[in-house]
């Protein structure tokens, strides 16, 4: 008797199909990963590279077309050292600290006064975004004339009210000089709070409002119980980024003051500039930049996690 | 979304992507093109960048059929720029240099001495402050070009009126004018904020005339801490309070040129296009501004070395076509022409321009010519070089002043000036 073995139709090998490209790439997930890799390498190039760079370079002496020699913190230290730098740190918590606060605060009232009905709101909030939109070199230039001691409008107006000639020296003084900075700082980021928070009210559910009303809540209290807490997430969010472009501000010092009257407005931005660039010293410069890191790596961390918390 | 539509979306990103990449051929392409870039900071005067665009650069590609590019930084971006060209090695062939950067970029500029001695043979011999701001270690690795010089300006109406006709000889000669003015509204203007030339301009010269110092011609030893600062910094003090207006311990460069033209100030340290830019826009300003020489003090008179020059980059792939061209705008012929362009806004570092007819154009410029031979560097008599820069950088000098005038103790602000010096010529 012979044996023949025949093939079992059941588990016969199906015909392999040809490898088609378009098939693979249509894939979910070969897809999805192709969608994200221009954005991935972009950010690797463009933000990952510089940044890593940056550490490199903090940790060498580097001067401007020399090649660097490895030193380990010793540019820190040496920053540590340099009762200029921490001037420099102090000027920007408190430029930081006081011009977010401000934005939040008037950007809420911005937010809650265009979120009411009243005529021209369209052209009124598109007018509100002009200090946002108009490039920030030419406002400083605008504020420059604006506080000069011959043509300020400022001081113009104070003289009108009886302040004595000459008036405050608005960029002369180290302290009026920060707050200078700060308001104008304010006036040019309100907008964007402002916006943001309006566009958070608008996703604000009516109904919420109506119950509460019903529930016999008063003003203060629809927006204590209702509408703060609904906008908590986008205030924190639009914190987070206010202070990221505050911390690291730049334009607005370098043409208003440079930096002085004696480093009194000089922020972090500004002296490792003058550092890295004015005087060719790559390493030290980038050292100071990287001291913005752990504050703002903190905050960013801080906010992300009680966001998730929240979710 | 359906199978077609991300096919599309895939190949319109490979076909981005294919786009973006075409731009790298280019630069085969320019390499083998006779072109060369020159890199130089936008002028005050504009005719002086208008002459080089439509004279000097046509004029070179008709006789050699060499191209150059006349690349123009806005004021104050040229150190991030050409920091930009030294790290990536491109962008520019030549480039002006201005101050200290030419010991600063040293190790990436090609020695250029035979142009600076040929010139030097032929254009009357440089003056010691062209050597000061070109030669290292007995090579020139960048051609001087002029000093900028800052000088007295000052309104001879306003002086006549507490009957000053010439301008006072020395700093407290020129104080106790001061204070009268300011008596009658008319205060002075200097500088003493975080600009980039003004400050500089008088409180170096102001510090060296009562004969103090920061660091010694060794580059390692800090005197900052001298009877002599100390006179110059309480002089310093009471020139502020008794003469200016209080802003300016914030004023930046532009500052002071507005004053001026407001008719707000009646004295400052300035370049000549203070007095260049009046007769354009100020014709009434203008006719009562005189300039004169900087005051002297107990130990001389001296100015400040605002020094241009042009340097090749070593890394260029034309730097023989960019030394040729160099040598050649070197040449009397298109550097005389060059500086008349400019009347004498730029001062040369050459003695054979010394009686030259730009020189007859404004004679209220002269002092800036005169002014030459006793012109230093800032931080002289240190050898300029790194840890200088980073003296200037960080304005070392001209807070110690600020500081002071603001109301700080003589004593505190030179014990932090020295502290910041030590720490940095620590690496010296």
């Amino acid at each position: 008797m012979t044996i023949r073995s025949e093939p079992l139709v059941g588990i016969a090998r199906r015909p392999r199909r040809p490898f088609s490209l378009s098939a693979w790439a249509d894939r979910g997930t070969v897809f999805s990963w192709l969608m994200m890799a221009p954005p991935i390498l972009f950010i690797l190039a463009f933000v990952g590279y510089p940044f890593c760079y940056g550490i490199f370079l903090s940790l060498e002496s580097r001067p401007v077309a020399q090649p660097g020699t490895f030193v380990g913190l010793a540019n820190f230290i040496k920053d540590a050292h340099d009762p200029v730098f921490w001037q420099v740190v102090r000027n920007t918590f408190v430029y930081t600290i006081i011009a977010t606060l401000l934005k939040m605060i008037g950007g809420l009232g911005l937010a809650l006064a265009m979120n009411q009905d009243f005529r021209f709101k369209n052209a009124i909030r598109a007018l509100l975004l002009l200090p946002f939109i108009v490039p920030t070199v030419l406002s400083t230039v605008a504020f420059m004339w604006m506080l000069d001691p011959a043509f300020s409008v400022v001081n113009r107006l104070l003289f009108d009210l009886g302040v004595p000639k000459p008036g405050p020296s608005w960029l002369g003084n180290p302290y009026l000089a920060m707050f200078s900075i700060i308001m104008i700082n304010t006036w040019r980021g309100l907008p964007f709070y402002g916006i943001s928070l309006l566009a958070g009210l608008q996703t604000v559910p009516t109904e919420l409002y109506e119950a509460a009303t019903i529930d016999g809540a008063s003003g203060w209290q629809r927006f204590r119980f209702v509408t703060l807490p609904l906008l908590k997430p986008i205030i924190l969010i639009v914190t987070l980024f206010s202070v990221i472009f505050t911390f690291a501000d730049f334009q607005l010092v370098y043409v208003l003051t440079h930096g002085g009257p004696q480093n009194a407005t000089n922020l972090l931005a500004t002296y490792a500039f003058d550092i890295g660039m004015g005087a060719g010293q790559l390493g030290l410069g980038a050292s100071v930049a990287l001291t913005m890191l752990p504050a703002l790596a903190l905050l960013i961390v801080g906010i992300t996690l009680y966001l998730r918390k929240k979710t | 979304m359906g199978k077609s539509s991300r096919r599309d979306v895939l190949k319109i990103a490979l076909g981005g992507a294919g786009a973006a990449a075409l731009p790298w051929r280019v630069p085969a392409q320019a390499a083998e093109s006779k072109t060369i870039t020159m890199l130089h900071e936008s002028s005050f005067i504009k005719v002086f960048d208008e002459f080089f665009q439509k004279t000097l650069a046509p004029n070179y590609e008709k006789e050699t059929g060499v191209k150059v590019i006349y690349e123009i930084t806005s004021v104050g971006s040229l150190p991030a720029r050409d920091s930009t060209v030294i790290e990536t090695g491109s962008g520019a062939d030549i480039s002006m240099l201005a101050l200290l950067y030419p010991f600063l970029y040293q190790d990436k500029l090609l020695d250029v001495s035979d142009i600076a001695e040929d010139m030097g043979k032929k254009q009357g011999g440089w003056y010691d402050v062209g050597k000061e701001a070109g030669m290292i270690d007995g090579k020139w690795k960048a051609i001087p070009y002029s000093n900028i010089g800052q000088l007295m300006n000052w309104r001879t109406d306003w002086f006549a009126e507490i009957g000053v006709k010439q301008f006072p000889d020395s700093w407290e000669d020129l104080y106790d004018v001061g204070k009268k003015l300011k008596a009658k509204d008319h205060p002075f203007g200097f500088e003493l904020g975080h600009g980039f030339g003004d400050n500089h301009g008088w409180l170096y010269p102001l510090l060296w005339s009562y004969g103090g110092h920061e660091v010694e011609p060794d580059g390692k030893t800090v005197v900052i801490d001298s009877d002599e600062t100390a006179k110059a910094v309480d002089f310093a003090r009471k020139f502020f309070k008794d003469c200016m207006l209080d802003d300016v311990l914030s004023w930046t460069d532009v500052s002071n040129n507005k004053a001026w033209y407001a008719e707000q100030i009646s004295c400052t340290n300035n370049a000549q296009s203070i007095l260049w830019l009046a007769k354009r826009d100020f014709p009434d300003v203008a006719k009562v501004t005189d300039q004169a020489l900087n005051p002297q003090g107990p130990k001389g008179r001296f100015h400040l070395m605002n020094s241009i020059s042009h340097g090749i980059f070593s890394f260029s792939p034309q730097k023989e076509a960019a030394y040729d061209f160099l040598k050649w705008l070197m040449d009397e012929k298109q550097l005389g022409a060059w500086y008349a362009s400019a009347d004498s806004y730029y001062q040369p570092t050459l003695h054979g321009y010394d009686n030259a007819p730009m020189w007859d154009v404004e004679p209220r410029n002269k002092p800036y010519r005169d002014a030459m031979a006793t012109a230093h560097l800032p931080g002289w008599p240190a050898p300029p070089g790194r840890q200088l820069a980073e003296c200037v950088a960080k304005y070392v000098t001209i807070d110690m002043f600020a500081k002071a005038c603001a109301g700080a103790a003589t004593k505190d602000v030179i014990k932090e000036a020295e502290a910041q010096l030590k720490e940095i010529y620590k690496s010296a």
